[in-house]
Order: C-alpha cells, then structure tokens, then sequence
C-alpha cells in the first residue's frame, strides 16, 4: 500500500503555495526598484 | 515638385493626387531596395506555383506537419509582434496616457500591416484557399473550432484597427469631414479592438490545445492561451521599442521633434512595461511548470532547451530591461528587446514547429521557398508601411483624432 506524505512539497500543492507567495514578495520589491524615488525625476 | 504635381497636390482627394502619390520618391537604389526587390519577385514567383501546384510543391509539409513555418512564424509570431497596436492605444484612448501620444498612430499602422500580411497569409497555408470564406459566409461555420474565433476576430480586428487609422488617410486626402466623422469613433474601435485582440491573442495558443499528444509537455499546458495572451505583451512592447528606434534613423527627417514627450522617456516607459510584463510571463512558466510537475523531463537536451528559452530569453532580458530603466541606459533596452522579440520567436517555434511531433522519427524543417515567402511578406509589408509614412501624418504629435 502506497502511502502519501503531507509533509512533501513535491507531492502536495506546497512548492506551488511556495513560489506563488515568493512570486508576490518579489514583485512587490521589483516594482518599489522600479519606483523608487530616484527614479521619480523622469 | 513639377506643375502638375502642385495641381494634383491642391487637390486633394481626387483620383490625380492619388495616382500623384503612387508614384515612389527619394533614391531607388538603396540597400534595402537593393536586397528586397529580387526576394519579392522570388517569393511572388513561388506564390504562383503554390497556388498552381498545391502545398506540396514549395513546401515541405506533410500529414504529420500540416502547419509549418508560415503559421508557426508569420501568423503566430506575427500577431503577437502586432500586440503593441492595442497595448498602446489602452495606454493612450483609454487610460488618457498622453505621454505615449506621439507614437499612437505609427503602433496603430504597424498593428494594421502585420494583420493584413501575417494574419493574411493564413490564405497561403490552406490546401483549399478559396475556404478562407467558409466562417464568414456560413457555408460550414464551424462554432466548435477555435479557427473560427481566430477567423472572426482577425476580421474584425483588422475593421477596427482600419477605423482607428482612418482619421490619418482622410486628412491625407483632405477629406476634413469624413476625418471629423471617423474620429469620433476611435474610441469605440479601440476598447472594441482590445477586447478582440485579448481574446484571439489568447485563441491562438487555444489553437494548439487539441494537440497535446504532439507537443513536448514542456511546452503544452492547458494554459497555453494565458502564456501566449501574457507573453504577447512583452512582445508588443519590444516590437514597439525595436522599429520605433529604425523609424527614428530611417524617417528622421519627416518626424516631429517637438513631441511633448522626449524619444527616450518614451523608450524608456515601454522598457519598464516589459519589464514588468516579462516579470509576470516568467513566473506563470514557472508555475506552470511546477504544477505539470515536469521535473522529470528536464533531464534531456529538450530541457536544456527549455531552459534556455525560459533563463536565456525570458529572464535575461527581464533583468535588462529592469537595469536598462533604472540607468536609462537606452542601449540595454533595445538590446533587451531584441533578445525579447527572438526570445517570442523561439517560443511560438518550438510550440508550433520545433517541439512539435518531437516524439516521432519524423521532421520538418523549412524549405527555402518557404523562408523566401515569408521573407516577402516581411518586404512588402516594409515597402507599404514606408509608402504611408513618407506620404501620411504619420508620426507628428498634432494628431488627427
């Protein structure tokens, strides 16, 4: 009988929740490199 | 300009300032005349024999490759290449970005050319091109096909883009009222042609859906029309930043400088679009990626490719794009768009061509007068584009909407 893990992101949804939340916390900081206010005086 | 050329000139609209106007002007013999004109006339010999002797006899296609590089290059490359006609005029129409202002109609007429040429040479593609009519008339609908979306929406889409454009060819031919009339419809024609161009951008990459058994796992997922949809952005955007900077040598006598907004803030707020755009794209193949679960496939030369598409074009030129903006390095932005454009390129290939069949024993590559014909298109549809522009107020800010 096959068990199934929780406990592995490989096998669960996890690495997916990962990269989403990872994805979220560095498009935030692209955007404020992009919008910093050195780049203001455009 | 000789006598009758002023008399012609004077007025305007009439059958002689049109005929006035065909004639060509400046210097014939000039590389680009020089390398396109024979290509032409090749390709427009290689044409009639197609259309004489069928597919087979200038093509390599078969049963196991019925779409080869005029699909996988000229109408899927090609359309998401014209995404920037309705990036821009969203930008400019509807989120009233005057900024970007004084490159709204250039966008809007290459948007318009690369519909009639690479859209148009799906008729080149089918065994039986007279069908071409077949959605439109009704003779076999075909609701169920995502043809039939593409097929309605290229129309439609090309009506809306000539709508948008009109303003510019009637003042052309002094035609105050009609330019007056036609203006007030650009807006409908533009949130019209968004929507359109949204969904067949997308219809595109649905087109390959039915082939999932085909095409590498890599490559298929069942959100290739959001990829395609995402991807089109970038690719607008770096067409936009590539002939807009050709434009700028080739035409810089006919062009105004006293735009409200200088050439580089322009160059540089479209490489920060990419930028940003590109950013999205890369982490939707990501997850993608992660989801298919795919980490068994990578272990082969068609995951080295893989990942040079995704890092080497999808990422790098992201990250240039991003430093490219912060210094204002303009030279960074344009080579990251170029990497861009091949980075698109590849990927509408490698879905439609090159991964393609990639678990059978057969393969196709181009003939010659396959690359040759679609050269030609490309040649032509410069030629038209330079007719317009050194005929029609093309890229002065004074608009005509």
């Amino acid at each position: 009988m096959e068990y199934y893990s929780y406990v592995n992101i490989f096998e669960t949804k996890g690495l997916e929740y990962l990269l989403l939340i990872s994805f979220l916390v560095f498009f935030i900081l692209f955007l404020k490199y992009f919008f910093s206010p050195n780049d203001e005086n455009e | 300009m000789s006598i009758k050329g002023v008399v012609a000139f004077e007025k305007k609209g009439s059958l002689k300032y049109i005929l006035h106007e065909m004639k060509p002007r400046g210097k014939m013999l000039t590389p680009f005349n020089i390398i396109s004109i024979p290509i032409i006339i090749l390709g427009l010999v290689i044409l009639v024999i197609r259309f004489v002797k069928g597919l087979g006899a200038v093509t390599n296609l078969s049963q196991d490759y019925p779409w080869g590089f005029w699909i996988g290059f000229d109408v899927v490359t090609g359309v998401a290449f014209a995404a920037g006609a309705y990036i821009i005029t969203f930008v400019v129409y509807v989120m009233r970005v005057e900024k970007y202002h004084s490159i709204a109609k250039i966008t809007v007429l290459n948007g318009f050319l690369a519909y009639v040429f690479y859209a148009g040479a799906l008729i080149l593609d089918l065994g039986k091109p007279w069908n071409i009519v077949n959605p439109i008339i009704g003779n076999s609908f075909g609701y169920n096909s995502v043809l039939f979306l593409v097929a309605w929406h290229f129309l439609l889409y090309m009506m809306a883009q000539l709508i948008e454009f009109f303003p510019v060819t009637a003042e052309w031919l002094g035609w105050k009222k009609v330019k007056r009339f036609m203006s007030t419809l650009t807006l409908g024609a533009v949130i019209f042609g968004i929507t359109l161009s949204l969904l067949h951008q997308s219809g595109l990459g649905a087109l390959f859906m039915m082939a999932k058994p085909k095409i590498h796992p890599l490559w298929y997922s069942e959100f290739i029309p959001l990829l395609f949809l995402t991807s089109s952005i970038p690719a607008g955007l770096s067409m936009i930043i590539f002939e807009s900077t050709i434009s700028h040598r080739v035409f810089r006598d006919i062009i105004d400088h006293n735009s409200h907004t200088p050439f580089e803030d322009i160059i540089i707020g479209l490489g920060k679009g990419a930028a940003i755009s590109l950013f999205i794209y890369y982490f939707f193949k990501a997850i993608i990626f992660i989801h298919g679960r795919h980490w068994s496939l990578i272990t082969d030369w068609w995951g080295v490719w893989y990942f040079i598409e995704v890092f080497g074009f999808v990422l790098l030129p992201c990250i240039m794009y991003a430093n490219g903006v912060k210094s204002r390095n303009l030279g960074l932005i344009r080579s990251a768009a170029v990497i861009t454009m091949i980075g698109i390129i590849i990927n509408r290939l490698n879905i439609s061509v090159i991964t393609f069949n990639w678990n059978t024993p057969v393969k196709y590559f181009p003939s010659w007068m396959e690359i040759v014909v679609t050269l030609m298109i490309i040649f032509i549809e410069i030629w038209v584009l330079r007719w317009v522009v050194t005929r029609m107020n093309v890229f002065n800010y004074e608009d005509s909407h």
